[in-house]
Formats: C-alpha cells, structure tokens, sequence
C-alpha cells in the first residue's frame, strides 16, 4: 500500500503539488484526483467529500501494534536516579567528592560532590523494579511498563535538547514526531486535528511552538495546541456574540455564493476543496468542545485522575483528555508536565527535593490513572505511552551547597508502556551512580524508531524530500527500533 | 559474478533514500509515454541510481562495476565479461541478471525485481548506444533561434513564440486573452501584492490606448509596494528572520534595516548582479558603502545557538545554513549532501562543499552568549565617536567582569536555593538583599567601589551620541585558518586541507585569491566568490533568477524546483526558453524590471485562466503554457488585501517591523508568556505584512495559517494548502471580524442605500460590480438574520462583510 500513496516524489501527491508552488497545485490536481473519482469538468455542487484531506487516514504500511501516541512530556529533565534507575550503592556516599565527568548547563566537570538518591525504592510488581517513593501510583503499573534505562541524547542544553527529542536535531526547522506520524498516517478523525499539544499551566516549554513545528513539511502536519479551558483551538469559538445557528446562515450564502464562481472553474478543484473545508471547520467547531466536555466523565474517573485534588487536578484533567483524544482517533498528544523556567518545571537546580515533589506529585497519579484507564477500556493495547524529559540530571550537586542537580545527557531513563510494547522489562543501564548510559547505550532516535515502528511505519523508511535529500526522522543513517522491548 | 551478495552499508542506506523519490509509478509513466525514445537523464540515470548505487555507484563497485559514470559502466568487470555493452543489449551482462528467473542470479539482491518497463528502458537504452548524456542544467544556456510559428499575430514577443511553437507541436491553442478588469487585478496583485483601489481600476478601463497596459505595468513598477512585494520573495529565499531560534530566541537588533535594502534594491531596480555582490561581500567591493555593509546583514539573519552543546558543531552548521542557503537561493543547486560525503547523483564531491566553505572562512560566528554585538552589529557613526564609544564600552564590560566575580564571591557562600536564584532574572534582587551580608567589609568596599566606576563609566557613554548601528558582518577573520574536509561531516575529525574553490562541476579556472594585508577587515575570499556567482559567465545564476521570475508571475517556474537544478529537481518544461532569457536579462544589465515588461507584456502572461476540455485532457497540469494558471493569494495578500479593501491599510515604507496584537492564548504558548513582542499602535498595526516582526518561535498565525513558510531554511516555493483552519481564522478569528466592522463602516458610510452597499462591499473586495445575485443573495442574508435571528441591521450588514471577506474570488486569482 505504501507506494500508493507514496508515488509521487517519495511524496504524496498533494504535498508534491505544495512543494512545487501554487498554480501548479489547481491544475495539476484535476489530472491526478481523476482517477479518484473527479471527473474533468464534473459540474455538480461541491459536496464535502471533495475535500481532499491531507489528513485523510493512511494504512500503516507494515504491521502496526499501536495506532495513538500519547507522550508525557517531564520539561526539564526529571533524575533519573531518584526515579526510576535504581542506585543502592550511593546510599552512604552523600557528601563524598568524586572523579566523574559531567556535562551540564555549568560546562564539563571532572569531579563533584555525590547528592545521594533523595527518595527511598522499593520493589512493585510481579517484575519486582525498584521505584523511588515519588511515583506510588505509577509503582503499581510497572508490570505494563519497559524502562529505557541508558537513553543518551547529544545536548545537555534545553534548547537543542528539546528540539532533539521532539524532533531528532539539535537545530530548529524540522518536523516534529507528531508531524511524522501524521505524514505518515494521517488521522483517523477529520474532525479534530491530528496532531495535539497540551501545555503546562505555568506557561509552554522553551522555544514554544518551535517544539511541535511542521519544520519543512506544511503547516497541516504541525502540532495544534489544545486548551481544557476555554476554546479548545484557536479561533474555534464563535465570534463574540454570535451562535451557531447564525453562522449556518453565513456558510449557507457563502457555499451559493462560491458555487456561482465555481461554475466556470470546474476544473480547479482546490474551489471545491475550500468550500468544503467551510463545512469541516463548522463541524469542528461542535466536536472539538465536545472532546473537552469532562461532564460526561463518571465521578470514578474525575478522581481516577485525581481532578478533585487540587494539587493533580490539572496535569490530571490533561491526561484524561489525553485518553478522550485518543478514543476520538486523535494520532499523536504530547502532554506537557512543567513549563516556563525554573522550578515550573523539573528542571531541579536548586533544591531538588522541593522541585521533584511537587511534579512528581503533580503527575503521579494522573499518569497511574491514564494507564489503568486505558488498560480497562481495552486502549492499551494500541495507544503507546511514552514518558520522559529531554535530558536526565547529574549524580552530583550543581553548587558547593545544596541538592540541585545539574543537566546529563550522558545517561537518563525513559520508559514506554502499551502499543505492543513488552510490560515489566528494564533495559540499559547506567553506571553505578548514573552519570552515563554504559550499557547498550541508545540514542534518542532509537526511541522515535521504536515509535515509528510501533505505529507501523519503517523508521528507515518515511521520508520526505526536501533540499535535495530524502530527509528522515532518524536521520540519514540506520536506525534500528529497540527490540527488547516489543 | 557481476555482485556479491553483502549487507548494506551505512552509507547505502542513505543511497537508497535519497533515490526512493524516483517512484515506480513515475518511471512505469514515462516508459508509456516514450517507449522509443528514452532519456538518459529523465528515465535511466534514476532507475539506475534508485536500484543500482547502492553496490554499484560512487561508494561502493562490488564485481568491479560501478554504474555512475560511462567509463567505468563499460569497463570489464572481476567476471571478465561487461555490465554493458553499448548497442548491443544482448551481450550486456547487466540485463541478463537484472531479467534473470533464478532468484539467486537476479540483480538487485534486494527489494523488487525491476519491472518490464524498467527492463525495456535500460534495454532501449543501450541499445541506442547507452548515449551518457550531461544534464541540461550544467551545460551553459545556448543562444536559441526564435521558433517559427504559424501564428504570427499572437506570438508577439519571443517568450511568446516560445510557449506558442510548443503548443502549435501538441496540436493546441492558447486560451484567449483576459479582460481588462482581471488583467488589472492579476498585475496589481503579482507586482504590488495589493489589490487595485477602484480609481485606479477605473483609470485602466477608461484608457483606450493600446499602450493602456504598459502603461499599468511601468505605473505599477514604479510603485515602492513593487519592492515591498518582490523583496519578500528574496527574503523567503534567505530565511530573513528577525530572531535567533533556539531557547531564547533573541532579537537580532536592526534586521529590518537589511529587509528595507533588499526593498529598496527592488525598488530601485538595482542590477541583480550588484544586488548578489552587495550581500556576499559588501564589506569588501569597490566601493564600500552604507548601503552595501548592511548587504552584508545577509550573513546574519540564520538561526544560531548561543548556548551550543558543541561549539564546533555549532560553528559548523552556522557555516552550513549559509552555505546552503547561498547555494540553493544563487546557483539553485543543493550542496548540503556534500558536507558528509561526496553527493550521490550531482557531480558535487565533498571536496567542493569544504572549498565552498573555504571562501566563507573569515565569516565570524553570529556571536557568543553575552556579546551579539561584535560580530554582527556595525557601528555606522563617525569614526572619532565610534572610537570613543568603543574604548567605553571596553571598559564598562572589564567592569562589569570585575564586578560580577566579587559577587559570584559572595554567591558561593549562600544556600543552593539562592545560589540558583542568581542565575535568574531576580539576581538583582538576591543581591540587594544579601549580598552585603555574605561579603566581608573590605569585600563590601571594593565592590561598592567598583559600582561607582560602572555608574560613571555608563554615564559617559550615555553622553555620546547614539550610535548608528546595523546587522552585518561587523568582524571578520582576516588570516583565517585553513580549511580541512571534514570526515563524515564531522567537524572534530578533520581530513585534507582544502583551498577555496569553485564547485568542480562548473568547469571554471581556479580562484585567484589576492593575499590580505595585516590590517585587512577580512580576507578578500567572498569578493572572489561573489564576482564569479555574480557573472555573466556563470552557467546557473542567469538562468536561476530568471526562472524564480518566471515562478512568481506564472506561479511556477520553467523549472520547478527552483532551487535545485541539479539531476534530483524538475527537468524544465520550456529549456529553450529559459535559455533565451537568461541571456537576454544578462544583456540587459541584469534589471529585473526589464524582465517584468517583458514577461507582461506577452500574450502568454495575458491568457484568460479558464479551462478548456481538450487541453485539461491533453496537459491537465498546465506544461505547455495553454492558460494562466489561477493562484490562490499568499498570506500577505489575503491580510494586506483586507487591509485595503476596509480602508485601513497604512501604506507607511520601511522602518522598524511592527507587533500587531496576538491573543493571550498564543503568547501562552512561550515559556515567557509576550516575550519578545511589543506593542504596536492601531495606525501602525495595519501597515503591510512585509513589516511584521519575525520572531523565529512565534509566527503570526494568520499568516501561518496561509502558508507562511518556515523561517528556518531557504523556501523556494510557498506551500498552498487548503484546510479548515483557513476556515475557522476567517470566520472566527478577532482579526477577520474587526476587518469585516470595518468594511461594513465604509460601505455604510460611502452608500446609504441597503442595496448598494451590499453591492459596494463585492465591488471593494472583488475589484468588479457585484452582480444582481450576489446582491440578492446578501440582502436576502441580512433579511434571515433579521427575522430568524433578530439581527439590527448593521450588524447584519458586518456579517454580509465577513461572508464577502470568505468568498473563494476574494482569496483566489483569475
């Protein structure tokens, strides 16, 4: 099936008419949409079908375990080994000087004074991991969840380093995950964008939008924010004033107004498409508050979630959404925990103890809930869950005094859960006091091939043209998913 | 054995990518189109490098057969026998294995077999010889004879001999020509990108003159929105931004001054060679003046890390964004593949990226964290006060060192909490209040001491006159180091030295670089580089600029892929023609005004849009040239037109770029919410699109909603999509509705009567009278909003407006 829709250019036909520029487009498509049921000169009025939805679902073209992702993105860079990465052998070395090289927001060091892990493990499940006391919700879905213990990234800087986990490159101007993913498969809900981004209450990560672009491709496969409050999407409410009924009168006379043009331009169907698209945004406008309508959610689930607490409530109603989006067919949701700067998010400078437990706090339960939520609607199975930050944080402290952690790269954790993916594992590994991945070191790419791969796409294989390569989430060289873990 | 059975290789894998957008459906096409005939370049060389390269190409020649070039395609392989035998296909072994049945004899090993199209292709191919033919774009443009045509009267000009003898050979007729009043619009559009008012629209159709049109076309010509208008298709071909991208995304100060040069260039018709020399080498011409060192700005407007990971890296990819994007937007071709190893399907080896780079070498990097000042912003102002002013602002800056480290003293002895305190915007505060506390007196003294100087020293600077500073290339590196390719793109693993040269693939003499004296403010390389992109003897950069021309008038160009003419773009589809007039604009001194009469003043430009039956069967997409293809309005169209048509549109020039509102809920979307966008005045906020400020991480979504492109790489051609989110910002946004008040107050002001100024708002927005059913079908709305919806009449009117601000005519060009 991939070549069909991959036969122009390494590219769909409607991104190749794009490319190419504009008057190309209206002419060019009266040929190639011919064989897909438009006739030359049709006539006839414009029905919404004519919208030829960039969108429009694709078939994977190899077999898919998931068809949604949602990524919980940790802004900042939770620690990894006062989390998830296990570390016995620091209980006892608070205070010690050590030789460690690191790489931080500080620059390189060579050595530093250990913070021991700040919170107490134990063991959870049949698989028996061993999780710190901040997640005792998430402690009880272990068995579903695949630990990446040695992830390594190329920038301990937030800037690149976010760009390189939403996007594979350290420099701005490419695609996004969620930007791949609709590319690739489009989405199966015409009536809600397929690729969702929900931010933090204190503000959006660092380089804002630059984190869920399109880059290269259209603006069709860029990101779309989504509010809980509010109007969900931009310019989707009615205009002040107005309702919807009125606005049917508006749409009623613009369609009799674009059909007369229409009528001596039959052959450009981009007119057709425009009309149509009219009809789509006004039925956009009633599903998408629809989607965010958290009344229709039994009281069991609000608390699930932990809405009915002040300090979950928020990052909860965004994972409950998270779960609404996928069932309405919803392709890729990032969920931002933390954002702005500072102790807005996870990134613990100062005192990591302060900063970690009102995340960690924040997140825990709504994530346990997202999981056992979606594991008892029968979700799981095809939506994977991703979790983690951009970077991990040093074994050592930032400052002479103090618990702050710096930024590492070298070595950090992130796990994934559902879509296929094998549920009590842990792979990798860092050194004894997670400074570095030393283990089967696995790049970030090796996480977005795993989540290409998932999703039924070859992460070797989508590409998109553009300034004389076949550019690649993964880059230009192989990439192999992370089999351990499905 | 022609190959050996052996995984891919890394470096293969990109192989079969890049060549992966050869589809199957597009060869098996052509193999119907023209079973006899078969191009080497459009059918066999991709087919070739799609399913042949990869172990048997540039990399890698298992069997000793490597298929990318003539000599070694025909040479004798490890076998003894011959991959191909030119005129004799059954004696080419190549066909025999790639036909063969037996699964472990048949070539590729990998993927498909080829199919019988693509058999039959290289069969006909070598069998007419395997003719190894060089690709169109890297031979010099050829001065062709004007095509004889049967319709003398039409074919008026040359361009339109061209386009009519392609017609006349495919059996059909160019559409008739366009009325006036759609002529009128699609030049206002394609020369100002502002609609025509009405007076200027009656003008035209009251003037019989046969030299009505041209008389429009130089009018508009010299109209400064000419400039405002195709300057802002040179600044998507460089990226222009106003920001650096990245965490902060900090301001590049006084960006604008290079968008209002590059306006002004097209405005005053500055010869397109100068234009290039003034950007690549401003600094070092003739004649070096203000004008051309803020050219110079052209170095600076890419994104840049201030806070690298890997400062070589970083160094590297700033190199590369100019790199690439001097190659793609001046010589159309794609050179990037080359950073890491020599480009598959181009003649452009990796050599030749680093000898690129090489001319490039005394480009300075944007700045560093702390000081954006030194390399990128060049003080104008006499050379006594820019003395004084720098010899201040050295010393307030060893001050401000000073100052900082007797804090920092202080700092280490406080709580981590406060220690990270002081790297935040409330470091002031933290030191207010305990800096005092945590220094001994003596400490305490100095530093109260040395705040003292700072205060006095920033006092004097303050008295100076300000300074008159721009965006250039401020500092250079006069003597600099060598250049080294770099293995695998990798720029810690450095391999051979290379000089600057010229891409191998031109065929050009070696550079004469002239030594640098001591005190030189660079090193003399991009002047070198400038003259020969910027000569008429360079095979590609008439030929590019032309075609970009071509692009904006007809919305596409003669060659497609107007950035990349190299063997992966769009063959062109008129090749005489491009020819013809990259050498006329040349000897024509490189005006592009010229260029514009002469292309408007043709029947080809002047056809009637409308489809005809025979010729959508025959050429749906438009090859040929039968019609005008209609386009739909960019971004700064639709804003600006709605500008216009209200009445608002503030036709202020140049200066700094303006802030029009954005909506809490898009600001929300920054870590700090409204950073970085200030606050402009209503009168300011309706000037035209080109002034709005371009902040790398927030981009008006107005305009990104209408295929604004991406700021961070060169953009030959705006993408034109259709999507409900169009849509919903034209119907719900505040800003289309604040335009429809607008319209509504103007008609209601302008007309008493209900009927006409239902009428007058179809006659502001679509440059013609409305017809008696628009008419009827907005009365007949403001009468169901009267009755259905109890809507006060002018509010019903605004509503009308808002419908006619959506209608398809309003954003689509006939």
């Amino acid at each position: 099936m991939q070549e069909k829709t991959r036969n122009f250019c390494g590219r769909t036909r409607r991104e190749f008419l794009w490319e190419t520029g504009c008057g190309f487009g209206a002419a060019a498509l009266t040929s190639l949409l011919a064989g897909d049921g438009f006739g030359l000169l049709g006539g006839g009025t414009a029905q919404a079908a004519d919208f030829d939805n960039p969108l429009a679902a694709k078939p994977a073209p190899l077999p898919a375990k998931a068809k949604s992702v949602i990524f919980l993105f940790m802004y900042g860079g939770p620690s990894h080994i006062d989390t998830f990465d296990y570390k016995p052998t620091m209980v006892g070395m608070d205070g010690k000087t050590i030789e460690v090289k690191t790489f931080g927001r500080g620059g390189h060091k060579n050595q530093g004074r250990i913070i021991e892990p700040r919170w107490k493990f134990r063991q959870y499940g049949e698989c028996g991991k061993w999780v710190s006391e901040l997640f005792p919700h998430l402690g009880g879905c272990v068995d579903d969840i695949a630990f990446l213990h040695s992830m390594t990234a190329e920038s301990p800087i937030h800037g690149s380093a976010m760009l390189m986990m939403n996007s594979g490159r350290l420099q701005s101007g490419n695609p996004a995950l969620g930007s791949w993913l609709n590319y690739g498969l489009g989405t199966v809900n015409e009536n809600l964008p397929g690729f969702v981004v929900m931010l933090d209450r204190s503000g959006g990560p660092i380089s804002g939008a630059k984190n869920w672009s399109s880059g290269y491709m259209p603006a069709t496969y860029a990101g779309t924010v989504f509010r809980a409050e509010g109007s969900p999407i931009n310019d989707l409410s009615l205009p002040a004033g107005s309702t919807r009924e009125r606005q049917r009168e508006v749409l009623d006379t613009l369609a009799g107004l674009n059909e007369q043009h229409r009528q001596s331009r039959v052959d450009n169907t981009d007119l057709a498409a425009r009309i149509a698209s009219y009809e789509l945004a006004f039925k956009m406008q009633s599903h998408a508050p629809e989607a965010v309508d958290l009344s229709q959610e039994t009281a069991a689930t609000r608390s699930l979630y932990g809405l009915d607490q002040e300090q979950t409530r928020d990052f909860g109603t965004r994972c409950l959404l998270a779960r609404r989006l996928v069932e309405r067919g919803v392709r890729f949701i990032q969920v931002y925990s933390g954002g702005a700067h500072n102790d807005h998010n996870w990134d613990a400078h100062g005192d990591l103890v302060v900063n970690h437990t009102k995340h960690a706090g924040a997140t825990d339960q709504p994530i346990a809930a997202l999981l056992t939520d979606l594991k008892q609607r029968g979700l799981l199975d095809e939506t994977l869950v991703v979790w983690g930050g951009e970077f991990g944080r040093q074994p050592t402290a930032e400052y002479a005094v103090g618990t702050g952690r710096d930024h590492n790269s070298f070595g950090f954790t992130m796990w994934m859960a559902g879509g296929g993916i094998k549920g009590g594992v842990s792979i990798g590994s860092t050194d004894e006091i997670g400074s570095k991945a030393v283990d089967a070191p696995m790049h970030v790419k090796r996480l977005h091939a795993t989540v290409l791969r998932q999703m039924g796409l070859d992460p070797n294989g989508l590409s998109y043209f553009f300034r004389g390569l076949d550019q690649k989430l993964v880059g230009v060289e192989q990439v192999e998913p992370i089999a351990e873990i499905v | 054995m022609v190959g050996a059975r052996l995984p891919l290789l890394f470096c293969c894998v990109f192989l079969v990518g890049a060549l992966a957008l050869i589809g199957p459906a597009f060869i098996e096409n052509c193999a119907a189109q023209s079973a006899a005939e078969v191009s080497f370049v459009r059918d066999v060389k991709p087919l070739l490098a799609r399913r042949c390269f990869a172990c048997h190409g540039p990399d890698v020649g298992e069997g000793g057969l490597r298929l990318h070039g003539l000599e070694s395609a025909v040479a004798e392989l490890d076998s003894g026998s011959h991959a191909i035998v030119p005129g004799q296909p059954d004696e080419s072994v190549m066909l025999t294995r790639i036909a063969s049945e037996d699964e472990f004899e048949r070539m590729p090993p990998e993927g498909k077999p080829l199919s019988g199209a693509e058999i039959e292709i290289l069969r006909n191919w070598i069998a007419a010889g395997a003719p190894w033919e060089k690709h169109w774009a890297f031979v010099p443009p050829v001065a062709h004879e004007l095509p004889i045509v049967d319709d003398e009267v039409w074919a008026q000009n040359p361009i339109d001999a061209f386009v009519l003898a392609r017609l006349e050979d495919a059996d059909l007729s160019p559409a008739p020509p366009a009325d006036k009043r759609t002529l009128a619009r699609r030049a206002f559009f394609d020369l100002t990108g502002l609609p025509p008012t009405n007076e200027q629209l009656e003008d035209f159709l009251a003037d019989d003159d046969p030299r009505a049109w041209e008389r429009l076309i130089g009018g508009l010509l010299e109209s400064p929105h000419y400039g405002e208008r195709w300057g802002r298709h040179w600044l998507d071909l460089v990226r222009y931004a106003e920001t650096n991208s990245f965490e902060r995304d900090g301001a590049k100060p006084n960006a604008w001054k290079y968008r209002d040069y590059v306006i002004r260039s097209f405005n005053e018709d500055k010869p397109y060679d100068q234009f290039l020399r003034e950007q690549l080498a401003g600094d070092e011409l003739d004649e070096v003046t203000e004008e051309t060192i803020i050219a110079t700005g052209y170095y600076r407007l890419g994104t840049w890390d201030d806070e690298p990971a890997d400062p070589e890296q970083s160094r590297y990819d700033e190199w590369d964004n100019i790199i690439s994007t001097t190659s793609q937007a001046m010589l159309g071709l794609t050179v990037e593949c080359a950073r890491c190893h020599d480009h598959k399907i181009d003649p452009i080896p990796q050599a030749d990226y680093y000898g690129l780079l090489a001319f490039f070498a005394d480009v300075t990097p944007y700045g560093v964290r702390g000081d954006e000042e030194t390399n990128s912003q060049w003080d104008l102002s006499p050379p006594e006060e820019r003395k004084q002013r720098q010899e201040l602002r050295q010393a307030i800056k060893s001050i401000e060192v000073e100052k900082t480290s007797m804090e920092e003293v202080g700092i280490k002895r406080m709580t981590a909490p406060d220690q990270r305190q002081s790297e935040t915007p409330d470091r002031q505060k933290l030191l207010d209040d305990k800096l005092e506390k945590f220094l001994n007196p003596s400490e305490w003294e100095l530093y109260k001491e040395t705040l003292a100087r700072l205060a006095e020293a920033k006092q004097q600077l303050e008295k100076l006159p300000g300074a008159d500073m721009v965006l250039a290339l401020a500092t250079c590196e006069p003597q600099p180091a060598a250049t080294h390719i770099m293995q695998r793109g990798n720029p810690h693993v450095p391999g051979d030295e290379v000089q600057p040269h010229f891409p191998k693939l031109f065929g050009d003499a070696a550079p004469q670089i002239p030594a640098s004296s001591p005190d030189a403010h660079s090193a003399g390389r991009r002047r070198v580089l400038a003259d020969w992109i910027a000569s008429p003897d360079n095979m590609l950069t008439a030929r590019v600029v032309v075609n970009r021309v071509w692009q904006h008038h007809f919305g596409r160009g003669i060659v497609r892929s107007s950035s990349n003419f190299g063997e992966l773009g769009t063959p062109p589809t008129h090749p005489e023609l491009l020819d013809w007039l990259s050498l006329w604009f040349v000897e024509h001194n490189w005006e592009l005004k010229s260029l514009h009469r002469l292309i408007m003043t043709s029947n080809t430009y002047r056809m009637s849009s409308a489809g005809n039956e025979k010729a959508l069967a025959m050429d749906p997409t438009n090859d040929l040239l039968w019609r005008f293809d209609m386009r739909r309005l960019s971004a700064e169209e639709i804003r600006d037109a709605m500008l216009a048509v209200t009445g608002e549109l503030n036709r202020d020039l140049y200066g700094p770029s303006i802030f029009p509102r954005m909506s809490q809920e898009v600001l929300n979307t920054q870590s700090m919410p409204g950073q970085g966008w200030g606050d402009s005045t209503e009168a300011e906020s309706a000037r035209r699109s080109v002034y709005i400020h371009l902040k790398r991480s927030l981009l008006p979504p107005l305009l990104t909603a209408f295929d604004f492109p991406d700021v961070d790489a060169s953009c030959e051609a705006r993408f034109v999509t259709v999507q409900p989110g169009q849509a919903l910002t034209l119907l719900n946004s505040e800003y289309a509705n604040e335009r429809a008040e607008k319209l509504a107050e103007r008609v209601a002001h302008e007309r008493s009567d209900l009927s006409e100024q239902v009428a007058r708002a179809v006659e502001l927005a679509l440059s013609r009278p409305a017809t008696e059913a628009e008419i009827a079908a907005g009365k007949d709305l403001i009468a169901r909003l009267d009755a259905k919806h109890d809507l006060a009449a002018r509010e019903a009117l605004r509503t009308w407006c808002l419908a006619v601000l959506n209608m398809n005519e309003f954003v689509f060009l006939d």
